[in-house]
């Protein structure tokens, strides 16, 4: 029911008829036992219940969701409702008629009581001839969806609406009045004098409200007062008061076809008058209501469906802003009676016309259930394209208007099954494609997923208005400085200025964007009740423009026009027109010379801005907005991706040229230098793996190389060089040894080598094999690595593969000494078996899961252009909330990302409309579902090709301090490659809270460079540590996210003494945290932004707290306290203070600070 | 507040901190296990809990100076391995190797025999105490830096005088303040560990081939120990053959008897032979079918039944009002 105004009349006020039950019974009421067999009738509602619809729990989820969109239907809420339209009638009946008068003069005495008329334009002057008057309607009626009983409950609360029909008797009207807005002028004012009555005689509150601000469409609201004796806010609804005329009204019918011209302006050129096709809508509408009630409620009863169908499409529309709202989709407020026609038109089919006799689209008849006929209706609107081909729905007595008609004047065509008027008239197409894209895209839900419950709560349940998620790019406009030069004949024909004005942003961005986008949309908040002395709506101030890209298309370089061949031809000078200075001649390579607009780019992120590039320009250059007023808030996303300038001026003084494509190029020039050592090693290298972010365009900043002698020359705080990880496997061997101590000696040797032979090669700086911990005799977790320093500046950290280490690890940490195998390592201790599990887990990850997922999300990154942007865009959030890697591994991050591309059952085409194209949208979707997301649900993603999931992911009972998510893949069936340090149920919950205020950031619709900078800026105030590190050390400083320019200062305050050689990958503050997690991994739960973070945070772990008995093991710092009543003496409490002390001392040099603060 | 002397048992010593004091709680060591009395004297030994996170050895001795000399100090039990371990690795030859600190002392002898012969292939570097000499492993550089501990650790302190003990174990008249050896902390310890990890490419070269050398040697010299023999078939005195996995059908250690695969010896089936399906008609006769049917049926409302469960559970939960 946001129906406004068009719904039709009929019934009168006593609508008897029932709306028809058809839920095919409530599957509740039949069943008692389940162990006996059912009945036949349990039986056939069953099995309906699983042909009919999209399974049996889909079925069962839409008869519960109905009765919470419908009013009550109890007697007590209804009743006050029923007295107070008995009552407005008798008033309205028994109203003194005014005499006719002149309509200036008329509105100025109103004027005086406070009311205003609402006159349409152009506006009546002194001089006219005619007259408006007042004489009391002569005919009452309810009409609408409310009348029809099938309205739907709308968002936000707002109460329904009760379409009253008030009809102005023919007396008032003569034969002209369908001419220049003389109809429209005359409803005013009688509609003003109404207000004035009913305001000072009922006791309601009365209201304006101009459904798109067209003040022809201006209708009464009558709401309850509280607490009067006319208070029927027990049924939750409100009153419009329509004026309507009679059919037997003195305006020939004719007159108002679209191709008629009503409105003769002063002063109009030769040309003549242009045709009116929305005017005359307009003018139509007033003999609608009644048509259409009587319409629907034939349809509802032919179709025991209907009703429930209409809902669901109701809900499905309302969930995504085709209605009424804070952000709607422009053109569809008080449109309800276009959905009827909507499911008339699957009912019904097509009526025939001469344009497509041939492929008329037949009805589906009427036997189809509640969802069949949802769904069918999604088909239309995602299929049909009113703007292309006409549709006129059946009609019992064929078309009023000659079809054509409707095709040559307006730009949409769906003529209603009275074939009274095109409903569409006013529907910009722009968001005629915003609809068939948001069809499209629920029928591709239900075609792919297999989980029913979610699909259900994403089709109805789900609130799907947030533009950020809904679209790839979303700009705000500002149009208090639009110039509105349109003509006044546009002004009559849209109903007011900002019709106008958005009628023709709707059209150029249309012809200027062409098939770079799927969809635009044009949201705006829909149209206020005003209070009823202000004559007209308040101007748009801000308007969203939302776009959908066409991946292939949007981010094209060039726009070709026409050829150049006729200068003057009307299609240059239209193309010219269109783009103004931007339009140019060009030749191309392949000869031909033609109009053409060409977008400078200089890096790759200026070409993700094309679309919204070209949308600034054809708005300043059409409607003079600045391009300040035209904002998006990619250049801020695109920010938090970049190093900021006078840093990256820096790094580009040394002259190596950074950025993944540069570090691929280094990548393949170290393979070559590796596969070109042939004989200097001793075994042969087959092949080269890469296992680094840097190498799939997915760490959230670019990587920098930093030349030698560049390095030396940076502060500390620039002189973190990342280094890139690289595995290498050679040629079977049995020359390896058999122990893994020795295997761990023999890489060291053959690592040695290769850098012996890498620098006798001389083209690298410096080779050194790193060799933590392998002096020791423990069995190493990573092995030992060869770090490669190239004279770009790249560093690389090279393993080896080996791959007989599982087997020798498995020996050594299986414990199991089957009879069998009497020669399983019997003196194996616990601690060297543990020790052997964990490098036998790192050996997996590292060796076997890293490559391949690389190659997976490397692939990925190739197939959808905006996955790494969002990739990297949740890498940085959640590393502004210091959770990347310090509890989220990368790899998660990348699998977790892949979901919006890649859904979660089957798999997505590629094509498919809900895959985002920006990496902004992406990312809103990543936090909707972090958001969403419960820990304990196992996820599957299909990041490896196209096979589904082999069996359903299981949870493994985990304990508190391993981590809690479970993503699987092919490849991984378990789920726990990349999540099982973390993030545990600490981390994941706060991960989702942040979530959870991220996604509140995005929807706030303000979008603000403010409000984006607030997404990944971190409240500390819920630590209860805060570790201040002395930014000048951090080698990361420059990556922070809110860097302090002061501290990056070229200007070198503390001079080192060891800082002769560069560190690749050397971040101390890195290291202290992990010292820190290790040491203090019982006490304290730690927190780190590892790009760059000043401060690392901390919160007291529960099981520390209160006084606890003093234990030898304990496990943390304790100082004795006794409880104040207590005898027993060996209590002690945590030493929170020491603690602190302590991890000062470990960060020796760079803490500058360790806080603790007192949470309340 | 006034500290308590003594918490169960533990004689309550306040170490001063910059804003703080930490407290560290001793007692006199007291093992009922024999091995450790070698290397805990019971009269000499001070056990210490929740020694800082960094203390070095170095430390706690300056800490300690009031009531003696400190011979030693042992962090933990596993130190202890790695401690000796790495003496060992550096060639110093003469640490006797105790992986298994439980093990009794007197009987390692035995026990490193009993390793050997059951474990011939499986060697380990360490065992070397017998003739030629073994190779000397070129020690891969270490300074001596801290290593952190997880904090509330333990450990054991050894006097050199036994009367040191008792001084110890007074309660502190004042919280001590904590010394500080030279060993480099914070900012300049990650950055030594850092270079010290990188070591010059020699020494890794010097250090590798050694470590090599003494693989072959231990290897050399454990099949010059082993009971085992190339191309014999080893039969114990009940007559059976020993055999390992390996090879086509696995192998004796010499012979060429098989053994089961990995498979049987963790399931106890054999997976080469698949189960064969039972031919039997599910649906032969009349009954069969109409069970078949009704089952279908039942299970159709059963399944229609659980679905309205757990829809009217997420009715409960007000899930479906949609705004």
């Amino acid at each position: 029911m946001e129906d406004g105004e068009p719904e039709n009349s009929g019934g009168g006020e006593e609508d008897s008829m029932d709306g028809v039950e058809l839920t095919p019974g409530d599957p509740g009421a039949s069943s008692h036992h389940a162990s006996k067999p059912p009945t036949g009738e349990e039986l056939r509602m069953i099995k309906d219940a699983v042909n009919l619809y999209q399974s049996s729990s889909f079925k069962l989820q839409i008869d519960a969701l109905l009765p919470n969109v419908r009013p009550s239907t109890k007697d007590s809420r209804k009743a006050p409702l029923e007295r107070f339209l008995h009552s407005l009638r008798s008033h309205l009946i028994s109203m003194r008629a005014v005499e006719p008068q002149n309509p200036v003069s008329a509105a100025r005495a109103l004027a005086k009581q406070g009311i205003a008329v609402p006159f349409a334009l152009p506006h009546p002057t002194e001089e006219v001839k005619w007259k408006v008057g007042f004489e009391p309607p002569s005919d009452i009626n309810v009409v609408g969806s409310w009348a029809n009983q099938i309205c739907v409950k709308r968002k936000d609360g707002v109460p329904f609406t009760v379409d009253v029909t008030i009809e102005m008797p023919d007396s008032l009207f003569q034969e002209k009045d369908y001419l220049d807005s003389r109809y429209f002028h005359k409803r005013s004012f009688y509609l003003a004098v109404v207000a004035q009555s009913l305001s000072t005689s009922l006791e309601v509150d009365t209201f304006y409200q101009s459904t798109l601000g067209d003040p022809r469409l201006t209708v009464l609201v009558l709401s309850p007062r509280k607490g009067s004796q006319n208070d029927f806010s027990k049924a939750h609804a409100k009153i419009h008061v329509i004026p309507v005329i009679s059919s037997s009204n003195p305006m020939p019918l004719s007159r108002l076809s679209p191709s008629h011209a009503n409105v003769r302006l002063p002063g109009k050129s030769s040309a003549g008058p242009q045709p009116t096709p929305i005017y005359n809508t307009n003018v139509l509408l007033a003999t609608y209501p009644k048509l259409s009630l009587l319409a629907t409620n034939a349809l509802k009863h032919l179709c025991p469906a209907f009703s429930d169908a209409y809902a669901l499409l109701r809900v499905w529309a309302n969930q995504r802003g085709y209605g009424e709202g804070p952000i709607c989709v422009r053109g569809f407020e008080g449109k309800g009676c276009w959905w009827n026609e909507v499911l008339g038109l699957v009912v019904f089919g097509e009526e025939s016309t001469s344009a497509n006799k041939a492929n008329v689209r037949k009805p589906l008849g009427k036997g189809l259930s509640s969802y069949q006929l949802f769904r069918a209706a999604l088909d239309v609107l995602a299929r049909q394209d009113f703007s292309q081909k006409a549709v006129h729905v059946k009609s019992t007595n064929g078309h009023k208007f000659p079809p054509d008609e409707y095709t040559s004047h307006h730009s949409a065509v769906f003529v209603d099954s009275t074939s009274t008027l095109n409903l569409l008239a006013d529907v910009p197409s722009t968001s005629l494609s915003m609809l068939r894209y948001d069809a499209n895209e629920t029928l591709e839900k239900l075609n792919t997923s297999s989980e029913s419950d979610n699909i259900f709560a994403q089709l109805f349940l789900n609130d799907q208005t947030q533009l950020s998620k809904r679209c790839d790019a979303v700009i705000r406009v500002d149009l208090a400085r639009a110039s509105k030069k349109q003509s006044a004949y546009e002004f009559v024909e849209y109903g007011s200025s900002d019709n106008a004005l958005l009628a023709a942003i709707s059209k150029t961005l249309q012809r200027g964007l062409g098939d770079r986008v799927q969809a635009i949309g044009i949201f705006h908040p829909s149209s206020k009740m005003r209070s009823i002395t202000d004559a007209h709506n308040p101007l748009l101030s801000t308007i969203y423009i939302g776009l959908t890209y066409n991946s292939e298309n949007a981010f094209r370089l060039v726009d070709h026009g026409p050829p150049a061949d006729g200068q003057d031809s009307e299609a240059g000078r239209l193309f010219r027109q269109l783009w103004g200075d931007k339009a140019e001649l060009r030749r191309f390579k392949d000869g031909r010379i033609v109009e053409s607009v060409v977008w400078e780019v200089k890096t790759s992120d200026d070409r993700a801005h094309i679309p919204v590039a070209i949308v600034r320009h054809l708005l300043r250059h059409h409607f003079g907005i600045p391009a300040n007023d035209v904002r998006s808030p990619q250049n801020y996303f695109d920010a938090k991706l970049r190093l900021p300038d006078e840093v990256s001026s820096i790094f580009q003084a040394s002259g190596s040229s950074s950025g993944f494509k540069s570090a691929l190029a280094a990548f393949d020039g170290l393979v070559k230098r590796l596969k070109s050592l042939g004989d200097q090693i001793p075994l042969a290298l087959s092949s080269v793996s890469p296992t680094s972010e840097y190498l799939r365009y997915a760490s959230a900043l670019g990587p920098v190389p930093i030349p030698q002698s560049a390095y030396l020359a940076l502060p500390d705080s620039y002189r973190y060089l990342p280094t890139i990880d690289v595995n290498l496997e050679f040629e079977k061997s049995t020359k390896w040894p058999d122990d893994i101590r020795a295997v761990q000696k023999a890489k060291l040797a053959l690592l040695e080598a290769i850098a012996t032979a890498l620098l006798s090669a001389n083209k690298i700086t410096r080779a050194s094999v790193c060799t933590a911990d392998c002096s020791g005799s423990t069995i190493q977790q990573h092995g030992p690595s060869l770090e490669i320093y190239t004279t770009e500046g790249w560093a690389f950290s090279v393993r080896i593969w080996y791959d007989r280490e599982a087997t020798l690890l498995e020996r050594l940490s299986s414990s199991v000494r089957t009879p069998a195998r009497p020669l399983a390592p019997s003196e194996a201790n616990p601690r060297e078996q543990r020790e052997a599990q964990q490098a036998l887990e790192t050996y997996t990850r590292q060796f076997i899961h890293a490559p391949r997922h690389h190659r997976a999300v490397a692939n990925l990154a190739h197939r959808f252009t905006a996955y790494v942007g969002t990739v990297r865009l949740v890498k940085r959030w959640l590393a502004a909330h210091w959770l990347l890697t310090t509890h989220v591994s990368a790899e998660a991050v990348e699998i977790i990302s892949a979901r919006p591309f890649l859904g979660s059952g089957a798999v997505l085409p590629d094509d498919a409309s809900s895959i985002p194209r920006s990496k902004e949208r992406g990312f809103a979707q990543v936090l909707e579902f972090l958001r969403d997301w419960k820990p304990e649900e196992p996820i599957f993603v299909p990041i490896y090709e196209d096979s589904a999931p082999s069996s359903e992911p299981t949870v493994a009972a985990v304990s508190s301090k391993q981590g809690v998510w479970t993503i699987s893949t092919s490849e991984d069936n378990s789920g726990r490659m990349w999540t099982s340090s973390g993030p545990d149920a600490i981390a994941a919950r706060r991960l989702r809270a942040i979530a959870k205020e991220a996604c509140k950031i995005l929807h706030s619709t303000d979008i603000d460079s403010l409000d984006v900078e607030r997404l990944f800026s971190h409240a500390t105030e819920d630590y209860d540590v805060l570790i201040e590190l002395d930014p000048m050390i951090l080698p990361r400083y420059h990556q922070s996210i809110n860097a302090e320019s002061s501290a990056l200062s070229k200007d070198r305050t503390i001079p080192q003494e060891d800082d002769a050689t560069p560190r690749p990958g050397f971040d101390p503050a890195w290291l202290l945290f992990q010292d820190l997690q290790v040491t203090y991994s019982d006490t304290l739960k730690f927190f780190y932004d590892v790009y760059g973070g000043r401060y690392i945070g901390a919160i007291w772990l529960p099981i520390v707290s209160g006084i606890r008995p003093f234990r030898v093991m304990g496990g943390f710092s304790s100082t004795p306290e006794q409880k104040p009543n207590e005898k027993n003496k060996g209590t002690v409490v945590l030493n929170k203070q020491a603690v602190l002390d302590e991890i000062e001392r470990l960060g020796a040099g760079f803490i500058k600070k360790v806080e603790a603060r007192e949470r309340s | 507040m006034a500290l308590p002397k003594i918490v169960s048992g533990f004689t309550v010593l306040p170490v001063a901190y910059p804003h703080s004091r930490h407290i560290i709680y001793a007692k006199a060591h007291a093992s009922s296990s024999k091995s450790s009395k070698s290397t805990f004297p019971a009269d000499r030994t001070l056990f210490l809990v929740n020694v800082p996170v960094d203390a070095t050895e170095r430390e706690l001795s300056l800490f300690f100076r009031y009531a003696g000399t400190v011979e030693r100090v042992i962090f933990d039990q596993n130190d202890l391995d790695d401690t000796e371990l790495q003496g060992d690795a550096s060639g110093s030859g003469s640490g006797s190797e105790d992986e298994d600190s439980d093990a009794p002392d007197s009987s390692m002898e035995v026990d490193t025999e009993e390793n050997a012969e059951t474990r011939p292939r499986k060697n380990r570097k360490d065992k070397k105490r017998d003739e030629p000499a073994p190779p000397t492993v070129v020690p891969l550089p270490t300074s001596p830096h801290r290593t952190l501990r997880k904090t509330g650790a333990v450990a054991h302190l050894v006097f050199l005088d036994s009367s040191s003990l008792s001084k110890a174990l007074t309660p502190l008249p004042k919280a001590r303040s904590w010394p500080s050896s030279e060993e480099l902390r914070g900012l300049a310890r990650y950055r030594a560990l850092y270079d010290e990890q990188r070591p010059p490419l020699d020494i890794v070269k010097a250090h590798a081939d050694t470590a090599m050398e003494l693989y072959e040697f231990e290897l050399a010299k454990s099949r010059r120990q082993s009971a085992y023999r190339k191309g014999e078939a080893i039969v114990d005195e009940d007559g059976f053959t020993l055999v390992t996995r390996g090879g086509a059908y696995g192998k004796t250690l010499g012979g060429g008897v098989g053994v089961a695969n990995k498979q049987f010896q963790a399931t106890g089936k054999t997976g080469s032979k698949k189960k064969k399906e039972s031919k039997e008609k599910a649906s032969f006769y009349a009954f069969q079918k109409a069970e078949k049917q009704r089952k279908a049926i039942m299970d159709l409302k059963k399944n229609f039944e659980a679905d309205k469960a757990r829809i009217e559970k997420l009715k409960q939960s007000r899930r479906f009002k949609p705004y």
